[in-house]
């Protein structure tokens, strides 16, 4: 009968195999807490996105959607950043099981937690303002980065409903100016008596939203006027006539 | 200090103690070797189906990981426990391989592994344990083969093992209550098996 503990104490000895380093292991621990707690920052980061797109989606605006409240939230919703957050919910399960004891937790109450831990992160995110500082970033510099203005854009360009965006590309004479949209297509705006919002000062350049009524092929009544980038409310009111 | 006092002295000390000193020197290891060569042995041939030779090669290869691993053992589980959860790992990985995984029907096996699945087979079918015993080794046996891996390692580690619960948990890496729910379910198929199987009217 085979004396197996003898041939692999034999093996052991012949072949000089040694155990692996207790670094090696500590190392290994090490990692796979650390992309846990990554996935957990990454999941923050995704519902601290979440909070802001909510707090800044205009909301006002859904009157112009006649009531098509699905429409309206499709479009406002930020479903990618909440899936973003759910998906690394998963993945901190994921290394969490990997962790020495974390197979004697229920999946379920591993993901809730992991999802519970991401939202409060998000939303000490959101309060201390580091995302609005990360959108305005990643739009500057990633080029591939939409960000809100995805959203925006969508929802600004639907003439038919009294929405509009674009750069002025030429003042005709006070109250009137040429707008190209987001699309490139020029169209002759009447802003007389309409509202500018944050403080703006109509100029050549300027990326603007209008609120209004779309009067021709190409023409277009502004009631309203607001900045592209940046809050409807930031800063005072102005009438420009 | 000579050879053989030395392994008297190891053979008095525990098997975390046993750890601690594997990684020093081998002779110690093999201590550790030797104390769970029969039972390893005897768990792999129940949940897999393998020659003698076979399952010896794997248990050395199991060994081996052991050793290899040995610094990274979790000091908040027994060792046995950490032992089998390596064993468990790597008779999966070998299934995975061959896609092979039951039992080799050694009938002396099968009579004594009957003997320690009585504990639930009596309460389940009213039967008389020692006609289970003697009569329906071989047929257990081969209703336990018929059960998916999962239910079957199990069934073997709670009834023929006889691990706790907690122990079970650690080895297949499981909640505590996820184990008991998998062992309800192992003994409804074993049952439903038992019953195609005819085991209850033999």
């Amino acid at each position: 009968m085979r004396d197996i503990s003898r041939e692999v104490l034999d093996k052991i000895k012949e072949e000089g195999i040694v155990p692996r380093p207790k670094r090696y292991f500590i190392l290994r621990r090490s990692t796979v807490w650390i992309l846990f707690c990554f996935s957990i920052i990454l999941g923050s980061i995704a519902c601290s996105t979440v909070i802001f797109r909510v707090k800044n989606a205009e909301w006002d605006l859904f009157h112009h959607f006649k009531g098509n409240l699905l429409e309206f939230l499709l479009i406002y919703t930020p479903y990618f950043w909440g899936i973003f957050m759910i998906f690394f919910s998963f993945i901190a399960y994921y290394y969490f099981r990997q962790t020495q004891g974390g197979y004697r937790f229920r999946a379920i109450t591993i993901i809730i937690l992991s999802l519970l831990i991401s939202v409060a992160g998000g939303m000490g995110t959101y309060s201390a303002g580091i995302t609005e500082r990360m959108e305005t970033v990643f739009e500057e510099k990633l080029p591939f980065y939409h960000g809100v203005s995805f959203h925006s854009r969508m929802v600004w360009m639907s003439p038919d409903k009294g929405l509009l965006a674009g750069r002025i590309s030429d003042i005709t004479k006070s109250g009137s100016f040429l707008l190209n949209d987001l699309d490139g297509n020029e169209w002759h705006i009447n802003a007389e008596g309409a509202v500018w919002r944050g403080r703006l000062t109509p100029s050549t350049g300027l990326e603007i939203k209008l609120i209004g009524t779309r009067i021709g092929p190409n023409s277009f009544r502004a009631d309203e006027v607001r900045p592209w980038h940046g809050r409807k409310n930031r800063g005072a009111k102005d009438r420009h006539n | 200090m000579s050879q053989m006092p030395l392994h008297t002295l190891y053979n008095q000390m525990t098997d975390e103690e046993l750890v601690r000193y594997s990684l020093h020197d081998e002779n110690a290891f093999y201590i550790l070797m030797k104390r769970y060569e029969p039972a390893l042995l005897r768990y792999i041939n129940r949940i897999m189906q393998a020659s003698r030779e076979e399952a010896e090669d794997l248990l050395q290869e199991i060994f081996i990981k052991v050793y290899r691993n040995i610094n990274g053992f979790d000091i908040n589980l027994k060792f046995s426990t950490w032992l089998y959860r390596i064993a468990h790992n790597e008779v999966i990985s070998q299934y995975r391989k061959n896609r092979r995984y039951r039992s080799s029907l050694n009938i002396d096996d099968a009579v004594n592994d009957s003997r320690l699945l009585v504990n639930f087979l009596t309460d389940t079918f009213n039967m008389e344990s020692d006609y289970l015993v003697r009569e329906m080794g071989v047929e257990v046996k081969k209703v336990l083969e018929k059960l998916a891996p999962k239910y079957r390692d199990v069934l073997v580690l709670r009834y023929l093992e006889e691990l706790s619960y907690e122990e079970i948990s650690d080895i297949i890496q499981k909640p505590s209550g996820s184990v008991a729910t998998l062992l309800n379910r192992a003994k409804e198929k074993f049952k439903k098996l038992a019953e195609q199987y005819q085991l209850e009217r033999k």
